[in-house]
């Protein structure tokens, strides 16, 4: 049974849980919800992927969970597995006091991963479920994916079919190393969350880094846009952009200059080309950064 | 609007479909569904609902406006918006491929007529199956039309290259390196919890990828086309194939490997040489592709086989950089020239002398007994 949210409250709500979120990834996130059904979010590295589904939780006051993916990601690591442990010591328990076996797949030896977990979502707190970077995992479980998110319920073979009575909210996350299934995408809702505009980015150093001088954050913002008009092997992200913002906090800088551009590179920009040529082009990016002084 | 919500939704991934972009029927349905619990009250937040439901990946983004601003601009217009539900038709599905063979070169010269198939085929291609020894040595680019497409079935006897490497998942194996507990106890529960047979999982092996960089201007092409055709034979035998060309830009074929039929990959092919002007950016087309796909995986830890005559229009020194960083990302790099048949030949283009201290193998591969080192120098062994 659907819950319609409505888009522009959601944006707000967003906003509130210290997440600056477009129309369109508003839009996705409220699809989602309302319909319960995935949502799928791409882009680059450090756009704030995981932080949508962070924010998210922190709007619906629901637990999250989150699976990091990488290769060879199996069911036991992603969806349940059994206190092996304990179940031996339970047979040899019973078999000293002389009593029948215990019921081996109970409860109390059944171990929850997140997938399992995500099931159990409840009506007065629900779950949103992040299953991080999931171009990390193989096709395997991508494919167990699919029965997962088509029924929301996952069989164990012990103990029959566990649905969930309360659907979590599913939000698949990927940096395009490979390309997804489309039978995967089929079943998502889909968003590219993209490089920030200039004032939106302010917008998210201001948030996050509220000491921060507000004339800081700016040249910060518009230095990053700059650099991202630049061949870099790797552009900045906004995660980039706001420790390059903490940094310069910390080194006690209220404008973006020459004399800290290139000390504070390091914390912006990722590889030693990308390093050596920014510095090539530092005077003409120190001046995209303040507009005001470079036309006046 | 709620009856028609299925119709603007249908109509809607017709429209996409028409821009080159499939949605389907699965997310035409997720976007009805939307619109009936979101009810959009301004286009804009009509674009973003859509969007969300049936974009199917930001590369489709362009064919996706454009389907949006004509089915949607259309809208108000009631006879434009019939026209276009009306045109709503599914395309004419290609029939399946028959699946390559394996088989090894040469193939056996068959003189029997009495096989019904083979009776069946045209006359010429008749002369052409009993010429398949000629054409194993023969060059690409001195085939006919005919002989061509003779070519393109031979090709699918080269032996597909696959080189394997340890993956992190695990199976069941009787001398396996790891305890398996889930397993020993399952078997326990058997003989009443006592642990009588040791279980245990090994490794499993995993295909390395494989990437095919193809120059595609000048006289390149006739060797980018066969070599696409075996790109598109491998693909089909095994995953974790990829396949671009380039000649002053970087085209990702690989969608158009397996799914597409003949025409379609070589005319992705010639419009990929369409902006060509007079040389090829080999350094900038490898820049393109370490940036964005070696980086990111596609490369990382396989082979990569590049087709070229290393005639370099731009700065060698690229070529030589891009090189290096291709270098660190994949595991072996073959590079094929196929000039270098010629008992002359030396390496003097300048792109090629820049691209040599980085190469694994070096080969002609210029005919499809060549062809056959190809495959060997793909998974490591010398020719």
């Amino acid at each position: 049974m659907p819950r319609p949210v409505d888009v522009d409250e959601l944006q707000e709500r967003l906003l509130g849980a210290g997440y600056v979120a477009d129309a369109g990834l508003a839009t996705a996130l409220a699809c989602a919800v309302s319909l319960e059904r995935a949502v799928l979010l791409e882009g680059d590295a450090g756009v704030g992927k995981t932080d949508a589904a962070r924010a998210l939780a922190n709007v619906f006051g629901a637990r999250l969970l989150r699976l990091q993916c990488y290769e060879g990601l199996d069911l036991a690591a992603a969806a349940y597995d059994w206190n092996y442990g304990k179940q031996l010591l339970a047979i040899r328990a019973a078999e000293a006091a002389h009593e029948r076996t215990p019921d081996l797949y109970a409860d109390e030896f059944l171990i929850r991963r997140p997938l399992l977990a995500a099931l159990g979502a409840e009506r007065e707190r629900g779950i949103v479920l992040l299953i991080d970077e999931i171009d990390r995992a193989d096709d395997e479980f991508e494919a167990f994916l699919l029965e997962f998110l088509a029924d929301f319920a996952i069989s164990i073979p012990e103990r029959g079919t566990v649905a969930a009575e309360h659907r979590p909210i599913v939000v698949l996350t990927s940096n395009r190393t490979r390309d997804l299934h489309d039978a995967l995408k089929r079943r998502c809702f889909y968003h590219w969350i993209g490089h920030p505009s200039v004032e939106r980015e302010i917008e998210i150093i201001r948030l996050h880094l509220p000491d921060v001088a507000p004339e800081l954050a700016r040249d910060v913002a518009r230095a990053a846009a700059a650099l991202r008009e630049r061949e870099l092997r790797k552009a900045p992200g906004i995660a980039e952009s706001l420790d390059w913002a903490q940094t310069l906090g910390i080194l006690g800088a209220e404008r973006l200059d020459a004399s800290n551009f290139e000390p504070s590179l390091g914390s912006v920009l990722k590889y030693p080309e990308d390093i050596e040529l920014a510095r090539a082009s530092a005077a003409a990016i120190i001046s995209a950064a303040h507009p005001s002084t470079s036309s006046g | 609007m709620t009856a028609d919500v299925a119709a603007i939704a249908g109509g809607f991934d017709g429209a996409l479909r028409a821009r080159g972009v499939s949605a389907g029927t699965r997310r035409a349905q997720t976007f009805a569904d939307v619109l009936r619990a979101l009810p959009p009250a301004s286009a804009e937040e009509t674009y973003w609902r859509a969007r969300a439901a049936m974009l199917p990946s930001i590369d489709d983004v362009d064919g996706f406006n454009a389907a949006f601003l004509e089915f949607f601009g259309a809208l108000g217009d009631a006879d434009a918006l019939r026209r276009l539900v009306r045109s709503v038709e599914a395309p004419p599905r290609r029939p399946p491929r028959e699946l390559p063979k394996r088989e090894t070169l040469p193939p056996p010269p068959s003189d029997e007529p009495a096989n019904e198939r083979l009776a069946e085929r045209a006359p010429t291609q008749w002369v052409v199956a009993s010429n398949e020894h000629r054409l194993t040595d023969k060059a690409f680019e001195e085939f006919d039309e005919a002989e061509r497409a003779a070519m393109l079935r031979l090709i699918a006897r080269v032996r597909v290259a696959g080189e394997l490497r340890r993956s992190r998942r695990r199976r069941a194996h009787a001398h396996g390196d790891r305890f398996d507990f889930r397993g020993t106890l399952r078997g326990a529960a058997r003989t009443a919890g006592e642990l009588v047979r040791r279980r245990a999982t090994r490794r499993r092996e995993k295909l390395r990828p494989v990437v095919f960089l193809l120059d595609v201007s000048g006289s390149m092409g006739p060797f980018a086309r066969a070599l696409v055709q075996y790109a598109w034979v491998t693909a089909v035998a095994r995953p974790r194939v990829r396949a671009f060309a380039f000649a002053t830009q970087l085209t990702d074929l690989t969608p158009l490997l397996k799914r597409a039929s003949d025409e379609r990959l070589m005319s992705a092919l010639a419009e990929s040489v369409r902006d060509y002007g007079g040389g090829t950016r080999i350094g900038a087309a490898l820049r393109a592709f370490n940036d964005r796909f070696g980086q990111r995986g596609a490369a990382r830890g396989g082979t990569v086989v590049i087709l070229s005559d290393g005639w370099e229009r731009d700065d060698p020194a690229l070529v030589g950089t891009e090189m290096l960083r291709l270098r660190r990302l994949a595991r072996r790099i073959v590079w094929v020239n196929p000039h270098k048949r010629h008992a002359a030949y030396e390496p003097l283009a300048r792109g090629m002398a820049a691209a040599l201290p980085y190469l694994d193998a070096f080969l002609s591969g210029h005919s499809l007994r060549t062809l056959e080192a190809v495959a060997d120098a793909i998974e490591g062994r010398s020719a």
